[in-house]
């Protein structure tokens, strides 16, 4: 089925992200002078100003921060409202933005901040995948 | 003590444009700032040629040159208000927050509410109150969009059903939660003590100023629950020599109703978790102890998508009484007898805020 939501173009400074999430693999940028993670990517750490930055495989786990259920967009989601929307907490630290999976948009009482997540990707084109994230039984 | 440029300056006219809301006939956004400062310009006395700078939400140099002037100072702002966002396709918005079906402010401040009530065990119903006494100040304010049904096919007074019942847009946030997109044009003229006393309207000094940002994108929002108006306040405060207990009334912009309620707390006006007390027990309310947003809020009388300046009006009319005056405050009279206003605006995602402390003579 083609993919009819927005495709994102990617960027050089986030090329290892786009790269791994092609390979399903969740790439995070880490500083090497503080060693914290940040999201997204930057040409400086926004924690302490080092300009050495290095890629690592993340755990791809994290949880629920915060969320809410759209019920109106515009596009290719249109036709998916309702749909849950969420910010996650990273296990490396900081935090992604996502549409979440495993979840009932029509029962957000039954959707929990802090349930564990875990991140899948799906194709959009050849060359970008997109990071989603799913709710797993903690 | 004071700081050195508290009451250095004072608004000595605050103007709207001649139709504002959902004008017949269609509006450029020069024509709204036009008339709003040949308005101002009429109220006070001082001619349009005296003015010498020209601070906008955009628009500044055109408005400057539509006007003919060689202000010697203009400047600008563009930490949001609902702004449209830029196209850049490596913006971090466009690659890691847009593909998730995100459109405008609605689907992100519904994150703070969810947030505000699993931290503070408050409910949407909570924040429900503040749409529900902003919309009672509207009904007395005949500029209001939603004054009356004459107005608009659902104006009037609201209950908490009606809000909660609304259409969902982003849950929790139901229509009733979300403000108004509509025409505005307003203006306020700015000048020195010595110009300020010898104008035919009553002075209100800026006694306290500041500003602060904590994010642009929300990713980068540390604490739904808290915005940079804790910070901006508190610069204002100081440099007022006053603090959240001297003040009489506050316009704050209510973009949303979580927005009013989360602000309320920053300024200090209430403690963490109970801005809405403010609004649920009627402080707020016409004839309350503490009122806001006593226009009818951008929940009620109307939103320009950058409200800062229809925050700074109704501060300017209630504090100096010219809402008595009918002219263009449409206000049939003085809603409130206060002295001394906080009046706080935010930008983008809970991203940016700037607060005023107000005081009249
Ligand atoms: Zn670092």
């Amino acid at each position: 089925m083609p993919y009819t939501k927005p495709i994102p173009e990617p960027d050089p400074l986030g090329q290892p992200f786009w790269e791994g999430a092609k390979s399903g693999k969740l790439m995070l940028p880490r500083c090497t002078s503080c060693n914290r993670v940040h999201w997204y990517p930057r040409h400086i750490c926004p924690h302490c100003h080092a300009r050495e930055i290095e890629w690592i495989e993340a755990s791809g786990e994290g949880r629920i921060h915060t969320f809410a259920v759209q019920h109106r967009a515009f596009g290719g989601w249109a036709d998916e409202t309702p749909f849950v929307t969420a910010y996650i907490d990273l296990n490396e630290g900081d935090r992604m933005f996502t549409v979440l999976r495993g979840v009932d948009a029509t029962k957000p009482e039954t959707i929990k901040i802090g349930a564990p997540v875990k991140v899948e990707f799906e194709a959009a084109s050849d060359d970008v995948s997109i990071a989603f994230w799913r709710v797993v039984e903690g | 003590m004071p700081g050195e440029l508290s009451r250095a300056a004072a608004i000595v006219g605050a103007a709207e444009a001649n139709e504002i809301g959902y004008p017949e006939q269609p509006r450029t956004a020069i024509q709204l700032h036009i008339e709003a400062i040949k308005n101002v310009s009429d109220q006070t006395g001082i001619p349009i040629s005296r003015i010498n700078g020209v601070f906008g939400a955009g628009w500044s140099s055109q408005i400057a040159e539509h006007l003919g002037l060689h202000p010697s100072y203009i400047d600008t702002t563009s930490v949001g208000g609902g702004r449209a966002r830029g196209a850049d396709p490596w913006d971090p918005g466009s690659l890691y927050s847009n593909p998730y079906g995100v459109s405008g402010a609605p689907s992100n401040y519904s994150h703070a509410m969810t947030r505000h009530n699993y931290r503070w065990g408050t409910t949407p119903e909570d924040f429900a109150h503040i749409a529900v006494v902003t919309r009672q100040w509207a009904t007395l304010n005949p500029r209001a969009v939603m004054h009356s049904k004459e107005t608009h096919p659902f104006g009037g007074p609201i209950t908490l059903e009606d809000v909660q019942n609304a259409r969902m847009i982003s849950w929790p946030l139901t229509l009733l939660h979300c403000c108004l997109v509509t025409d505005y044009g307003g203006a306020v003229l700015v000048t020195s003590p010595e110009v300020a006393r010898s104008v035919k309207t009553k002075p209100v000094w800026i006694a306290g100023a500041g500003e602060n940002m904590s994010h642009s994108n929300m990713l980068e929002m540390e604490d739904f629950t808290a915005t940079s108006a804790a910070a901006s306040s508190a610069a204002a405060y100081k440099m007022a020599g006053m603090g959240p207990e001297d003040m009489e009334m506050a316009m704050i912009y209510d973009s949303f109703t979580v927005t009013a309620g989360i602000t309320a707390e920053m300024l200090g006006l209430a403690p963490r978790g109970e801005g809405f007390t403010l609004w649920k027990d009627g402080r707020a309310a016409p004839g309350g102890s503490f009122p806001i947003n006593t226009n009818g809020g951008g929940l009620s009388f109307n939103h320009s998508g950058m409200y800062g300046m229809q925050l700074l009006v109704e501060a300017y009319r209630q504090l100096s009484g010219t809402a008595e005056d009918g002219g263009y405050s449409g206000l049939p009279g003085k809603q409130t007898s206060a002295r001394s206003c906080v009046v706080n605006g935010t930008g983008g995602s809970l991203s940016t805020t700037g607060t005023l402390v107000l005081v009249a003579d």
